[in-house]
C-alpha cells in the first residue's frame, strides 16, 4: 500500500504534458496555470512532464506559459502516445521524485493513460474534474467531479495515498498568457528501459471535421429541445450570423437531429470561453452549463421560470423562445 | 461440403454494472437532493454494448461468454439480463465488505476474480464508462492488473489469427490497431446496436439459470484490500453546483423582453446603441 | 402481502416498455394514418415471443406468468392500443385455448405457428344476432363423414384480417332442440372461410377487425377442439381469460392517458402559469392518478390470482369493467386538459379518447361485466 511519507514532497505539482494537437488543444497550459496556483499554496514548484520526440518546442511554450520546472524525455520509442510506455517513464519519476499532485488535462489519451498509472502507483484518481481546490484545513487536494450525470458535484479527496491525481476538464482553467521573458528548468532525466509496446497503432488519420469551430467563436448561440423542432433551431444559425457567432447546441436538440455532433457543448462535448453565450431552450443540466460557464456572460431564454439555466445566466428572460427568436431576427436584420 | 473448423474459440468476459437509470433520475430542487423513488436499476448502457460485442465475436469464432459483476446482492439482476441476452456463464463478487470501494478497489476485486476464471479469458470487454460515475477507470485498472494491454473506445473490432484488430476514436484521430491476446477493450456506442430481450430468454434467465456467487474469502482477499478500507479516494461530499452569477430575471410580455435584450446586447457592445433615431 | 413484482417481472415490463418506445411508438403515427397493421413491428415482435407469452418454450412461447403477461399487453397498449389488442386477442383468446384444451396434434399444428408468429390467431365468436347473448348464435359445424361441415356469419372478428389459424365458435344441431357448442379450429386458407373487408371504426385503427363468413367450410374432425359438447366452457374459460388481457390494454389506455396529460399540464401556459398550478386541472389530474392506481391494483391482483390457481371470476370482469371505464373517462378528462390542442391530430389524446370507447364494449360488455360481478357477489 503506499502510504504518505511525513517528509516534504520533492517533487511538487506535476501536470503531463499533453501536446498532441497543440496549439487548439491547450488543456496543459490550463494545467500549469491551475497548478502553478496550487503549488504556491504548498510552496513548492510546477512541473510539466514531456515525452515524445522532438518536444524542446513544447518545453519552451510550457515554460513561457508558467511551467517552472520541465522533465523531458527525447526518445523514439516515445514518439507515439502509448499507454503502457508512458506509464513505465512516468511511474519510474514518480517513485523517484514523489510528487504531491499530478495532473492530466481529460482528453482521450489522459482518460485512458491515467487510471493506468493509477493504478500501477496505486493511488486515487478522480475523473474529468471542474474544479480543484486546497483545504486550507486538511491541505488536501479537493477534486470536484460531476456526479450522476451531472446534476450533483462530488468532491474527492485522496487522505492517504500519494500522488493525489486528477484528469482536468479541458476549459475550465484559464491559462497564464505567453511571457517570452519567463524562466524555468528544463531537465532530462533517465527514462530507463522501455517495454515492447503490445498495442501497435497501424494507421491513424485526422477525422475529418467540418467547418464548425464552436470553442474559439465570440458569440455562441445555445440551443436545446425547447426550441420544439428543427424548424425553430434553424432560426438560431441565422442568428449566429447576424451576431458574429457560432451555434452550439445541448445533447437532447442533437439526439433530435438538429445538429451536429460537433456542435455539442458540455461534459462530453466542447466547453467554450466566449464573450457571450445566449442558451435558448436549455433547461440547464450540468452537463450542459460546464460548457458555456466559462463564458463571460450568459443570456438565457426558458419558458420555465424554474429552470436551472437561471442559476449561471447574467440575464434570464421567462419566455418562449419560438415567439421571442423571431422578434430578436427581425430587430437585428433592421439595425445590423 | 466441409464445416469450417474455429481457428481459435474465444473465451471472453464481460464486466458489468448495475446502475440508476439516470435519465430518469430528478433533483428535488427545495432539498437539492436526489429523488431515488421509481428510478429503475439497469445494465449500464455501454456495458450491454460489450455483452452484444461479445457475443459477436463468439458466434463467429465459438467460445463462451462470462458476465461478472461486482456489487450488492441485488446486482443479480444486471447478471440475469445479461444472461437472457445471451452469456453463457454469470459470476455475482458480492460481500458487505466490497461496499465503499473506489475504482482501486473494484478493480483489484474484479482483476481477482478473472484470475480466477478457468479457462483465463482471452479477451476482457467493458463499457468505456458508466452512466452513473462516468470515470471510465475500472477497464484499465483490471488491465493493468492482469498486466494486459488495453485499448479505450474501440467501435470496431475483427479477429485476425491470434490478434485483435480494432478502430477507434482518439482525440481527433480516427486509429486502427492491433492488439495481442489476451487483451482487454473498453468500447463505445457506435461499435453495435443491442439486441432486444427475447421473452423466452428472460423467463429462463430468471427461473432456471445458476449464478455463481464469490465473496471475499472465495476470492482469497483480505479485508484491507477491498472496499472503503481498499480505497485510496473517498467522496467527502455531494453538493449542488454554486451559482457563480448573480442573475437578473426578467418576466413579461414578448416585447418587454426583447427590448430587455437588446439594451443587454447594446451594454455588452455588441450592439450600437441607439438613440432611437436610426 | 407482497405488492411489489418481482426481480424477473420487472425486468419484463422495462424491456417491453423500451420496445415499446423505442420500436413501435415510431410507427405509430403512420398506422393512424393509413389503418395498416405494422408486420414490420409485429415480426420483430414475434422473435421476442410476444406472440406466445403463455405459451411454455417447448411450443415456441415465452411461458410467462399471468403477472408478467398482463405487463406486456399494458406496456405496449400504452404506446399503441391497436397493437395490444393484437396481441391480447391472439394470446389469450386464440393461442391459449389451443393450449389449453387441444391435444398434441392440435398442438403440432397449431400451437407452434401462433406461439412463434408465424400466424397469427382470431376466436370468431360474434353474430350478426348475437352479441352479448353469444348462445344465440346460428353457426353451425355439421359432422359429415370425416369432416365438420362450417356455415355461418362472424363479425367483428379482431385480427380477423391478418389470421391464419381461426377459433370458431359453433353449434352443433342434435336430436330434436338439443344444440351442442364446439369451438372448431378453421384455417384462413380453407376453402369456404371468406374474409370481408376491414370495418371502419372509430379506433383501433391498424387491427383489421372484419367479417369471416363460412360457407360449407370443411374441416377434418381433428380440427374439433375438445371434446363434443364442450365448446361452452372453452368458450366461458377463454372469454374469461381475455378479459384480463382487454384489462390490461384498458390500463395501458389509461396510463397514457395520464402521462401524456402531465407532460401538457407543465408545459402549458395560460395566465401567466403553468395550468398544473390551477385547482380545476388539479382535480382532473388527481381522478385519473388515483383511478389508475385503483386499476393497476385490480388487474395485477386478478392476475395474480390466476397464477395461483384461484378462481378469479369476479375479479377478472372487476378489472376489466372498472379499467375499461376509467379508461375512456382518462381519455376524456385528458383531452379536456388539453383544451383545443387535445382536439387536433398533433397530440395523441385524441386517438385515446377514440381507441378506449370499444374497451367497455368487446371482450364482454360492462353490462354483462356487471352481472358477473352482482351475481358472483350474491352467492357469497
Amino acid at each position: 500500500m503506499n502510504r504518505m511519507e511525513t517528509s516534504k514532497p520533492i517533487g511538487g505539482v506535476w501536470v503531463f504534458g499533453d501536446y498532441r494537437n497543440y496549439f487548439q488543444n491547450r488543456v496543459t497550459l490550463q494545467l500549469i496555470a491551475k497548478g502553478k496556483e496550487l503549488a504556491g499554496k504548498l510552496d513548492t514548484k510546477i512541473t510539466v512532464i514531456l515525452l515524445g520526440e522532438q518536444i524542446h518546442q513544447f518545453a519552451m511554450e510550457y515554460v513561457a506559459h508558467g511551467a517552472d520546472v520541465v522533465m523531458a524525455a527525447e526518445h523514439p520509442e516515445l514518439k507515439e502516445y502509448d499507454v503502457e510506455t508512458y506509464a513505465t517513464v512516468l511511474s519510474r519519476w514518480v517513485e523517484a521524485f514523489k510528487p504531491e499532485i499530478l495532473l492530466a488535462g481529460a482528453t482521450s489519451f489522459g482518460r485512458e493513460f491515467f487510471p493506468r498509472l493509477a493504478k500501477r502507483l496505486r493511488t486515487g484518481l478522480s475523473a474529468d474534474c471542474v474544479e480543484l481546490e486546497m483545504d486550507p484545513e486538511s491541505c488536501l487536494l479537493i477534486q470536484t467531479t460531476p456526479a450522476f450525470g451531472g446534476d450533483l458535484l462530488a468532491d474527492v479527496v485522496t487522505p492517504n495515498h500519494r500522488p493525489q491525481m486528477a484528469t482536468v476538464h479541458p476549459g475550465v482553467f484559464r491559462e497564464l498568457p505567453h511571457n517570452a521573458e519567463a524562466v524555468g528548468r528544463i531537465v532530462y532525466p533517465d527514462v530507463g528501459p522501455l517495454p515492447d509496446p503490445r498495442v501497435r497503432v497501424v494507421r491513424s488519420r485526422r477525422q475529418r471535421t467540418r467547418n464548425v469551430n464552436v470553442e474559439d467563436a465570440p458569440v455562441v448561440i445555445a440551443g436545446g429541445r425547447g426550441l420544439g423542432s428543427k424548424r425553430s433551431f434553424d432560426m438560431l444559425f441565422e442568428l449566429a450570423e447576424l451576431l458574429e457567432g457560432e451555434v452550439g447546441a445541448t445533447r437532447p436538440a442533437i439526439l433530435a437531429g438538429w445538429a451536429e455532433e460537433e456542435r455539442l457543448l458540455g461534459q462530453t462535448g466542447k466547453t467554450v470561453k466566449a464573450k457571450l453565450v445566449i442558451s435558448i431552450g436549455t433547461s440547464g443540466a450540468l452537463q450542459y452549463t460546464t460548457g458555456i460557464q466559462g463564458a463571460e456572460t450568459v443570456i438565457a431564454i426558458n419558458r420555465d421560470p424554474h429552470a436551472p439555466i437561471f442559476r449561471i445566466a447574467d440575464l434570464g428572460l421567462i419566455g418562449d423562445a419560438t415567439v421571442l427568436v423571431p422578434m430578436l431576427l427581425e430587430a437585428l436584420r433592421k439595425r445590423l | 461440403m466441409y464445416e469450417p473448423v474455429p481457428i481459435k474459440a474465444m473465451d471472453i468476459v464481460v464486466c458489468i454494472k448495475q446502475v440508476p437509470d439516470v435519465p430518469s433520475i430528478r433533483m428535488d430542487r427545495q432539498r437539492m437532493t436526489i429523488i431515488r423513488e421509481g428510478v429503475e436499476s439497469i445494465i449500464n448502457p455501454l456495458d450491454c454494448v460489450a455483452l452484444e460485442a461479445a457475443f459477436g465475436l463468439r458466434d463467429k469464432e465459438g467460445g463462451r461468454v462470462v458476465v461478472i459483476t461486482m456489487g450488492p446482492p441485488q446486482s443479480e439482476q444486471a447478471l440475469r439480463e445479461g444472461l437472457a441476452l445471451g452469456a453463457d456463464q454469470a459470476i455475482l463478487l458480492s460481500d458487505p465488505l466490497f461496499a465503499g470501494a473506489d475504482t482501486l478497489a473494484t478493480s483489484h476485486v474484479l482483476a481477482r476474480a478473472i484470475s480466477k476464471i478457468d479457462p483465463l479469458p482471452d479477451l476482457i470487454l467493458c463499457g468505456m464508462h458508466t452512466i452513473d460515475s462516468d470515470t471510465g477507470h475500472v477497464g484499465p485498472q483490471i488491465a493493468e492488473e492482469l498486466d494486459l494491454p488495453q485499448v479505450c473506445g474501440v467501435n470496431e473490432i475483427h479477429m485476425d489469427g491470434d490478434s485483435l484488430v480494432v478502430k477507434r476514436l482518439s482525440d481527433g484521430f480516427l486509429e486502427t490497431a492491433r492488439v495481442t491476446m489476451p487483451a482487454l477493450l473498453t468500447v463505445t456506442h457506435a461499435l453495435c446496436i443491442v439486441r432486444d430481450l427475447p421473452l423466452a430468454s428472460l423467463e429462463r434467465a430468471f427461473s432456471k439459470s445458476e449464478i455463481m456467487r464469490w465473496g471475499l474469502e472465495d476470492l482469497g482477499l483480505n479485508a484491507d484490500e477491498v472496499g472503503l478500507m481498499g480505497s485510496a479516494n473517498r467522496v467527502s461530499r455531494l453538493h449542488p453546483p454554486t451559482p457563480k452569477r448573480q442573475g437578473e430575471l426578467v418576466d413579461g410580455d414578448p416585447q418587454a423582453l426583447l427590448d430587455r435584450l437588446l439594451r443587454k446586447l447594446e451594454a455588452l457592445s455588441i450592439l450600437d446603441e441607439q438613440d432611437g433615431n436610426e | 402481502m407482497n405488492l411489489e413484482p418481482t426481480m424477473k417481472q420487472s425486468v419484463i415490463r422495462r424491456s417491453v416498455r423500451k420496445f415499446a418506445e423505442d420500436k413501435l411508438a415510431p410507427v405509430t403515427a403512420e398506422m393512424e394514418r393509413t389503418g395498416k397493421f405494422p408486420w414490420e413491428i409485429a415480426r420483430q415482435m414475434s422473435r421476442l415471443q410476444y406472440f406466445g407469452l403463455e405459451i411454455p418454450s417447448e411450443y415456441g412461447g415465452a411461458g410467462l406468468d399471468s403477472v408478467s403477461c398482463a405487463m406486456v399487453i399494458e406496456e405496449i397498449s400504452r404506446v399503441n392500443a391497436a397493437v395490444g389488442l393484437c396481441l391480447s386477442v391472439h394470446n389469450s383468446v386464440s393461442a391459449y385455448p389451443i393450449y389449453r384444451f387441444g391435444n398434441e396434434c392440435h398442438k403440432e399444428r397449431f400451437l407452434y405457428p401462433l406461439a412463434s408468429g408465424e400466424k397469427i390467431g382470431t376466436f370468431c365468436l360474434t353474430e350478426p344476432n348475437a352479441g352479448s347473448d353469444a348462445s344465440s348464435l346460428e353457426t353451425t359445424g355439421v359432422r359429415d363423414g370425416d369432416e365438420f361441415v362450417l356455415n355461418g356469419n362472424k363479425i367483428f372478428v379482431t385480427n380477423g384480417g391478418i389470421s391464419g389459424i381461426n377459433l370458431v365458435f359453433a353449434v352443433t344441431p342434435g336430436a330434436g332442440n338439443s344444440k351442442r357448442f364446439n369451438v372448431f379450429v378453421a384455417e384462413s386458407e380453407r376453402d369456404g372461410l371468406e374474409k370481408g373487408p376491414p370495418e371502419e371504426l372509430m379506433g383501433m385503427r391498424g387491427n383489421p377487425i372484419c367479417p369471416i363468413s363460412f360457407h360449407d367450410c370443411r374441416v377434418p374432425l381433428d380440427n374439433l377442439l375438445g371434446e363434443e359438447g364442450e365448446g361452452l366452457k372453452i368458450a366461458l374459460s377463454t372469454l374469461s381469460g381475455g378479459r384480463l388481457g382487454i384489462a390490461a390494454q384498458s390500463l395501458g389506455i389509461a396510463q397514457a392517458s395520464l402521462d401524456t396529460s402531465l407532460k401538457y399540464a407543465k408545459e402549458r401556459h395560460q395566465f401567466g402559469r403553468p395550468i398544473c398550478e390551477f385547482g380545476a386541472i388539479q382535480a382532473f389530474l388527481a381522478d385519473m392518478g388515483t383511478r389508475v392506481e385503483a386499476a393497476r391494483l385490480l388487474v395485477y391482483r386478478a392476475s395474480f390470482l390466476k397464477d395461483q390457481c384461484v378462481d378469479h371470476v369476479k375479479e377478472s370482469a372487476m378489472a376489466k369493467l372498472f379499467a375499461s371505464e376509467l379508461a375512456v373517462d382518462a381519455a376524456r378528462m385528458g383531452l379536456q386538459i388539453h383544451g383545443g390542442y387535445g382536439y387536433t391530430k398533433a397530440y395523441p389524446i385524441e386517438r385515446f379518447y377514440r381507441d378506449a370507447k370499444v374497451c367497455e364494449i368487446y371482450e364482454g360488455t360492462s353490462e354483462i361485466q356487471r352481472m358477473i360481478i352482482s351475481r358472483s357477489l350474491m352467492r357469497q
